[in-house]
């Protein structure tokens, strides 16, 4: 900015200055299309990919370009695969997110708001925290088979535990002059905790839940490649058991598109309708 | 008839580590009639904001007895409606969300409920702002809605703790101004604490003046300055600048002596 003022103000650099503005609203415009700040950031990436594959640095059974991996969507779009497994694995998400939500949120505001009830349960809950999901499997196996329930589980347990966390640490987080504010304007327990405590903790819970869908997400595709009877996960592992990089490559893509949509089209808009409009986190972006 | 009786209150804390008892309140009465403006003024930490919590029922007393509208105190409840120095508003209400917040507590029907809200928002000066939330106004408009938002549930006594403090010199004085208003209009029970003597006194019918911890009452100061009050006749009266002097010279120990005043408060000669 004090740059270009400064070059205007010095006679002899007229030509020069009367560039750089336009340049900037050019790019000022396209920083504000959503369509570029969504895709732009990936441009060079995919470059990069290109320029390593072309160069051919590595063999080609190890590393495919862009192109490769296009004419495979293709292949398994017509085939049917890729939306058949991409329905299998979202269903498997969508069970264990679900259960994961039912079970965490309850049990995590049950844990912050009773004294007794987290002397009980904060052992126990840091005790199996340490237990890594896919340490589950085995047994999970045992028990249900390579089943849907497994898959299930493994999600469900890795997104109750930083939930609840995050709901505890959400409630402790709650000015207690709000609390009382609410208590001297007539409000009981119950309406202190429904009106209070609820949107209160909602920064830290929706970050909790961003935070437990990335955990699901990872022990999803975990699960998908020990369990093995479809999924993306299981696709990328299938493909490298019969050596075909492009749809490992292409596996990887998808895992990263999804979570890319799912933070886009459900947790950022949420986001931005209640914490950000409240006022009670700054915009990400900055452009608020 | 007297809205609030504070009788003999004691409150002793005990230091969860070492044990020790501090003494935050040793032994304070009096009385705040209905549609009375008083002050409690001390020292800072003479424990001026734990009577004002006991009050407000958010602490117990170790001694004593707290009545308001003469039913004795245990809990927080909406007959003490409390205006906070930090605010204190609900992030995700919107203005007028908040301003009607105790009245849909109350069970209000909602048209009433927010006809009253509107009208209270009106009052200090928050008309037009009712989709706003809190974050989107300055500090001294989120003090205006704190006190419509106590004011429209109507509570016996509205209780202030220190609700300017955090707020710049300049808006201080105007808000002060149309509290005196609002007062005025209105004629609530009000129980503010301060540690600015210009404040107690431009505000205030009686200023309580507190003494150093273990606190006692030292003297109650009735100030009987001309209402409706403005800061540029209130520095002209001499009955102000007396009033001040005086708990001036209380807060700082000597009788009359004035001069050399270490009190916890902004220095009364500079008043605009």
């Amino acid at each position: 900015m004090t740059a270009t003022r400064e070059r205007n103000a010095s006679p002899g650099a007229r030509p020069r200055p009367r560039r750089a503005p336009l340049a900037r609203r050019f790019w000022a415009r396209l920083s504000r299309n959503s369509a570029f700040r969504t895709l732009g950031p990936f441009v060079p990436v995919v470059a990069l990919w290109w320029l390593v594959a072309e160069a051919g640095v590595f063999p080609d059974a190890f590393f495919v370009g862009p192109d490769r991996v296009v004419a495979e969507v293709g292949d398994l779009l017509r085939k049917g695969i890729l939306p058949g497994y991409l329905s299998d694995s979202l269903t498997r998400l969508g069970y264990g997110v679900g259960f994961g939500l039912l079970i965490g949120l309850p049990m995590g505001f049950l844990t912050a708001m009773s004294l007794r009830v987290r002397k009980a349960v904060w052992p126990i809950l840091l005790f199996f925290q340490a237990i890594a999901d896919i340490a589950w499997l085995p047994i999970v196996i045992v028990w249900f088979g390579f089943s849907l329930t497994s898959v299930t589980f493994v999600i469900v347990y890795t997104i109750v535990f930083p939930l609840m966390l995050s709901v505890v640490a959400g409630v402790e987080q709650v000015p207690g002059e709000l609390v009382r504010a609410a208590r001297s304007l007539g409000a009981g327990r119950v309406r202190v905790f429904v009106e209070v405590i609820l949107p209160g903790a909602l920064p830290a819970v929706a970050s909790g839940v961003r935070t437990g869908l990335g955990y699901g997400w990872r022990a999803l595709v975990a699960a998908e490649i020990i369990v093995g009877t479809s999924g993306i996960g299981f696709m990328m592992f299938d493909a490298r058991r019969v050596g075909d990089v492009s749809q490992v490559f292409l596996g990887m893509i998808v895992l990263g598109v999804l979570w890319y949509m799912l933070d886009a089209l459900i947790l950022a808009p949420f986001e931005k309708a209640t914490v950000e409009r409240w006022g009670m986190v700054r915009s990400m972006e900055g452009d608020g | 008839m007297t809205a609030l009786v504070i009788e003999n209150l004691n409150k002793v804390y005990t230091d969860a580590y070492s044990g020790e008892e501090v003494t935050a309140i040793g032994d304070v009465s009096f009385t705040v009639e209905r549609g009375e403006f008083v002050s409690v003024l001390g020292p800072s930490g003479c424990g001026k904001t734990t009577v004002l919590n006991t009050v407000a029922g958010f602490v117990e007393p170790t001694g004593g007895v707290v009545e308001v509208d003469g039913s004795p105190v245990s809990a927080p409840g909406p007959d003490r409606g409390v205006v906070f120095q930090s605010h204190a508003l609900f992030p995700w209400k919107t203005v007028l969300g908040n301003a009607v917040f105790g009245l849909r507590m109350k069970g209000v029907p909602r048209a009433e409920r927010e006809r009253r809200g509107r009208e209270y928002l009106e009052l200090v000066g928050l008309g037009g702002f009712e989709r706003k939330y809190p974050h989107e106004l300055s500090g001294g408009m989120q003090q205006r809605l704190g006190v419509a938002r106590v004011l429209a549930n109507e509570p016996a006594v509205m209780l202030m703790d220190e609700p300017f403090a955090s707020i710049d010199a300049q808006t201080r004085r105007r808000l002060q101004e149309d509290l005196t208003r609002i007062f005025e209009e209105r004629r609530p029970t009000v129980f503010f604490v301060t540690h600015d003597i210009d404040e107690a006194v431009f505000l205030s019918d009686r200023v309580v003046v507190l003494s150093g911890r273990p606190s006692t009452v030292q003297e109650i100061v009735t100030v009987d300055l001309p209402r409706p009050r403005t800061w540029r006749e209130a520095v002209d009266l001499p009955e102000f600048r007396d009033k001040v002097a005086r708990i001036n010279d209380l807060l700082s120990g000597g009788a009359g002596t004035g001069g050399g005043a270490r009190v916890d408060s902004d220095s009364p000669v500079d008043v605009v």
